[in-house]
């Protein structure tokens, strides 16, 4: 029956065949209305049968459920890209930067639409969706109430219009209209929030993201702006003297603990430390009593009000007796806030830090992530690592539980966990924690950067522990789907292969390394020619070995215009030729021979042996001659033992035979002046 | 659906197309000043492209320049290729999407092909965009789907373990159609029609009863099958068509239990069916029977024992047949056979 559709392309079917029962009700009014049913016929039937049907109940779930039972089908595809980029050879991402240039693209892309969206709503004025979608419509941003009045100032701020809210309430004020001290708070809020200036519409945005999700899209958007920034390390405007905040609050005719809380706040977030904590003796001498989240603020503001860090952790405690005293009960928050400023208490804060977590679970309140984060940073970072096993017990306490975001810091905690295990160069402890980071919706708390941190991390230290199968298996299953490698990855994969002795594998990491667009990267370039020069292979190795070096070699030649090629090394050069001789691509290696002289450098006699075994094998003794030549020609003390050995180990013409001996003659005579080239080039 | 999204997907490539000669074109960029809405969302996007330069962003046009040339570059090798032969094809296609060439390990060819060779092969292959493809609906996956929506199923109940001890239990079954689409809206109009089918035999009806209710639907009423279809569609809401078909379905019973008064001046032609009881036919058989038997001087022959006889029996049976089903050829001789034996009439 399913199979009946209806014509019309995009319409699907889903067919509902329902078998309903006639009555409602259990069986006793089914059987006392069975005279009079029409289906009196079928009751005498289930008399006969003696048969108890038992109706199941109705199930009711969420709106979600379907679709995440659904999406749990569904593994990471090894092969593909993140699910945010088009799924195309061309339009996939090769490497970190690629990522994020594109993430960031389409994100711009997005604000672009809403940025037209907000400047034109007028053409937005159809509702196609049915139901409408709110969120998808244009917002109303031009505030509808005209005039001067509390009301039209109580909607500039809910339209987060900073500049016209000031406006108005200047006006007011100038008129004589009292303004109420509710409306004047929340103007007091908005301006603390935005730091007394006007929100930029990217600035805006940037808060929003902020706000509504702290850890997964919002250091997407932040990476460059940080970069950006990076010269005033500041998120925000910093709080100035005499800001319109600071000027609305002397004038306000009464004040009660949300202006001053709301002040505190705002200033501490703009980085004006020591005004928030005149604002707290002054919060104090009014007697009003202050929230929790003014108190949150305070402590993370402690680091910069005192130098030295007996003091600071003497200042934290004092707050927190305050709130005792004025019975504020801490969040999980207030902890973490004590224990982000603790990070900057040196040898007090590992002290103490203990004691704050004992404490939290006397309040019965669960640490986040943030927390663990807190401590672990206070435990590794500058101190000597190997000083305790914190980390295995706050691994042991992660794995037990599943998180959800509460604290903007809960993100860094596996960045930082999985660096201290690099630092322990502990691979069962990055085990553990990776079987955290799997378990549940931990995989939220990686954004893009973070993620790519992380796996490039946990990666090398891979490298580095683990047996070669190993690492190749991690390395097929994350490479370019998870994270993409950076050169160091590379560097460690390679030393982890040379370790095992696994050489033939190079040829697949160089074609990924071209994929990822290191190809041009020297350190890499010469690690790569390294390994593959030192030892002899078999020779289909060789092959896939003269293979990469012939794109290295391409690397070096000017290709396309604007193309800049990369200078030969002497030592590049010598790996080239090696590689190409062991292959028995003598006239590519005699291509590259000659480049040694176009660069002023000299080749090694391990190249040059090399080279000569090579026009053994192919038998070509033309070659030969020319390399003996170029020696004698760079005045080479090898050039004469090359010689011999060509005299001995080749069937030389009598033609050939002449030309090596004017080689010789040439290398005489030119002895002396190929000494000054000699001392010239070194 | 899928045809749509692949539309979708070219108009973003070949809008990538257009963009990059702009973004190459110097001629472009000067003239961004002069039109200054565009000229600033030209410029929003320039710290985004140029902010990991740092300090060496201002070093101007030849630097940018420099810095474009780099986005020229190949296309990567298609993903099949490092595809496992056991990979799990469900995470490559886990919902409906445009065919991808470069994800499909599959040699596929389509379009029309040139003259003496093949279909063109799948790369770039617009044919095979604009169909729709089920390749997120393979055998596994669809497997794996139900085995995660069990949990949202109830269990069936163990008394109904046949198809007749449903029909038994539950004789009335309701068809409403739910409709899935890629649109704006997720309303359909053709969701609120509600299709009711019941078997005349679960129903408790007499013959009066059932031919009254037969002749009260009419066409909604299978013979062949005994069932009755009610399909209501006249309200918005198919809440409301399923009250309106049950109602109808009340209606109709109990309408058709009642016998109204001129029902009794049904005649031998308002019949439904041909009753050869009491029927002319009858009449003249017993006429004719009587009258030879008289002639026989065979007397104390009652209508009854001749109503019980073999032949006429025989003959009832065959002139309703021949009525009832029409004119076939088995029916008219055994018309004939049994009107020699009534008459006695050898041949």
């Amino acid at each position: 029956m399913a199979a009946r559709r209806v014509a019309g392309g995009c319409w699907q079917r889903a067919l509902c065949l329902g078998r309903r029962c006639r009555l409602p009700g259990g069986r006793e009014s089914y059987r006392s209305s069975s005279s009079t049913s029409a289906l009196g016929k079928t009751v005498d039937n289930s008399q006969v049968t003696q048969e108890e049907i038992v109706l199941p109940r109705r199930k009711t779930w969420d709106k979600l459920a379907v679709l995440q039972a659904l999406a749990s089908t569904v593994n990471r595809d090894p092969t593909a890209a993140h699910y945010m980029f088009q799924d195309d050879p061309f339009l996939m991402p090769r490497n970190a930067a690629n990522a994020r240039l594109y993430s960031l693209s389409k994100e711009s892309g997005r604000n672009a639409a809403k940025y037209i969206i907000k400047n034109f709503p007028q053409y937005f004025d159809k509702t196609f969706a049915e139901p409408n979608v709110p969120c998808l419509m244009p917002e109303s941003l031009t505030p509808q109430t005209e005039g001067v009045s509390e009301g039209a100032l109580r909607e500039r701020i809910h339209l987060r219009l900073v500049k016209e809210s000031v406006d108005m309430f200047d006006q007011l004020l100038q008129a004589g209209t009292p303004v109420s001290l509710e409306t004047t708070n929340s103007l007091l809020d908005l301006l603390c929030f935005y730091g007394g200036g006007e929100p930029t519409p990217q600035k805006e945005q940037e808060e929003k993201e902020g706000l509504e999700e702290p850890e997964v899209n919002a250091s997407e958007q932040k990476a460059p702006k940080r970069q950006f920034q990076r010269g005033s390390q500041s998120s925000g405007p910093k709080w100035r003297e005499n800001n319109h905040a600071e000027r609305i609050f002397k004038v306000m005719p009464e004040r009660n603990a949300h202006s001053y809380c709301t002040m505190i706040r705002g200033m501490v977030k703009h980085e004006a430390y020591s005004k928030a904590y005149d604002m707290y003796i002054d919060l104090l001498n009014e007697r009003h009593k202050a929230d929790v989240h003014t108190f949150n603020a305070l402590i993370r503001a402690v680091p910069y009000l005192k130098e030295r860090f007996p003091e600071r952790w003497e200042l934290a405690k004092e707050f927190l007796t305050h709130m005792a005293q004025q019975k504020v009960q801490p969040t999980l928050l207030t902890f973490n806030s004590v224990l982000k400023s603790l990070r900057r208490c040196g040898g007090v804060g590992r002290a103490v830090s203990l004691s704050v977590l004992k404490e939290m679970e006397a309040l019965d309140i669960e640490p986040s992530l943030a927390s663990y984060d807190h401590l672990l940073s206070m435990f590794y970072k500058g101190a000597d690592p190997q000083s305790s096993d914190i980390i295995s017990e706050v691994l042991n306490e992660v794995e037990k539980r599943s998180f959800t975001a509460q604290d903007p810091d809960d993100a860094n905690f596996f960045n930082t966990a999985m660096q201290v295990c690099c630092d322990l160069k502990d691979i069962k402890l990055a085990y553990q924690l990776n079987r955290a980071l799997e378990k549940g919706d931990n995989w939220k708390f990686l954004d893009v950067d973070r993620l790519n941190g992380y796996w490039s991390k946990f990666f090398s230290l891979l490298c580095m522990m683990e047996q070669i199968e190993v690492v190749l298996k991690w390395y097929k299953e994350m490479s370019s789907s998870l994270f993409y490698p950076s050169p160091k990855n590379i560097l460690d994969l390679l030393q982890a292969l040379d370790a095992a002795n696994q050489l033939e594998v190079i040829p697949s990491v160089w074609e990924d390394v071209k994929q990822l667009g290191f190809s041009r990267i020297p350190d890499v370039l010469e690690e790569f020619l390294s390994l593959m020069s030192r030892d002899q292979h078999p020779s289909e190795i060789q092959l896939a070995f003269a293979k990469c070096a012939e794109d290295i070699k391409a690397v070096h030649e000017p290709a396309g215009p604007g193309q800049v090629p990369l200078e030969w090394t002497g030592s590049a050069l010598g790996h080239v030729v090696v590689l190409f001789s062991r292959a028995g691509r003598t006239q590519d290696a005699w291509n590259m021979m000659e480049h040694f002289q176009k660069i002023n450098r000299i080749p090694t006699d391990k190249v040059m042996d090399e080279f000569l075994n090579c026009a053994k094998q192919t038998n070509c003794p033309d070659e030969a001659i020319k390399m003996v030549k170029l020696a004698a020609s760079l005045g080479l003390l090898s050039s004469q033992r090359l010689k011999s050995r060509m005299e001995k180990e080749f069937e030389l013409s009598e033609t050939q035979k002449k030309a090596l001996e004017s080689i010789k003659w040439d290398g005489d005579s030119s002895d002396s002046d190929s000494d000054s080239s000699d001392s010239d080039s070194e | 659906m899928a045809a749509r999204a692949g539309r979708c997907c070219r108009a973003g490539l070949s809008c990538g197309a257009l963009l990059s000669p702009a973004l190459l074109s110097p001629a472009v960029l000067s003239r961004a000043p002069a039109t200054p809405r565009w000229g600033r969302a030209a410029f929003s996007s320039a710290p985004a492209v140029s902010g990991r330069e740092g300090p060496q962003a201002r070093e101007g046009s030849v630097r940018r320049r420099g810095r474009t040339l780099q986005f020229v570059r190949s296309a990567a090798p298609p993903r099949t290729e490092r595809m496992a032969v056991d990979q799990d094809w469900s995470s490559v296609y886990p919902t409906a999407a445009a065919f991808k060439p470069a994800s499909v390990p599959l040699p596929i060819r389509m379009g029309y092909p040139v003259k003496g060779g093949v279909p063109p092969p799948k790369e770039g292959n617009l044919e095979l965009i604009k169909i729709p493809n089920f390749l997120h609906l393979t055998p596994p996956a669809i497997k794996k789907h139900c085995a995660a929506l069990k949990d949202f199923c109830t269990e069936w109940p163990s008394a109904l373990d046949s198809d007749e001890k449903c029909e038994q239990h539950f004789p009335i079954e309701i068809e409403t159609v739910d409709y899935v689409s890629s649109g704006t809206s997720i309303r359909n109009p053709k969701a609120r029609v509600v299709t009711l089918r019941v078997k005349l035999s679960s129903l408790n009806l007499d013959d009066h009863a059932k031919k009254k209710l037969i002749k009260l639907v009419g066409e909604r009423y299978c013979q062949e099958t005994d069932v009755l279809t009610i399909t209501t569609d006249r309200c918005p809401l198919r809440r409301q068509n399923y009250d309106y078909s049950m109602h109808l379905l009340t209606v109709l019973y109990h309408e058709s239990w009642k016998t109204e008064k001129w029902e009794s001046e049904k005649s031998e032609e308002d019949m439904e069916e041909y009753v050869w009881e009491n029927s002319h036919s009858q009449k003249n058989a017993l006429d004719t029977l009587l009258r030879i038997k008289a002639s026989e001087n065979v007397s104390n022959v009652t209508k009854e024992e001749l109503l019980a006889s073999e032949v006429v029996k025989n003959y009832r049976n065959s002139v309703i047949a021949l009525k009832n089903e029409g004119e076939t050829e088995s029916n008219i001789s055994q018309y004939k056979e049994s009107v020699k034996k009534l008459l006695n009439i050898q041949a």
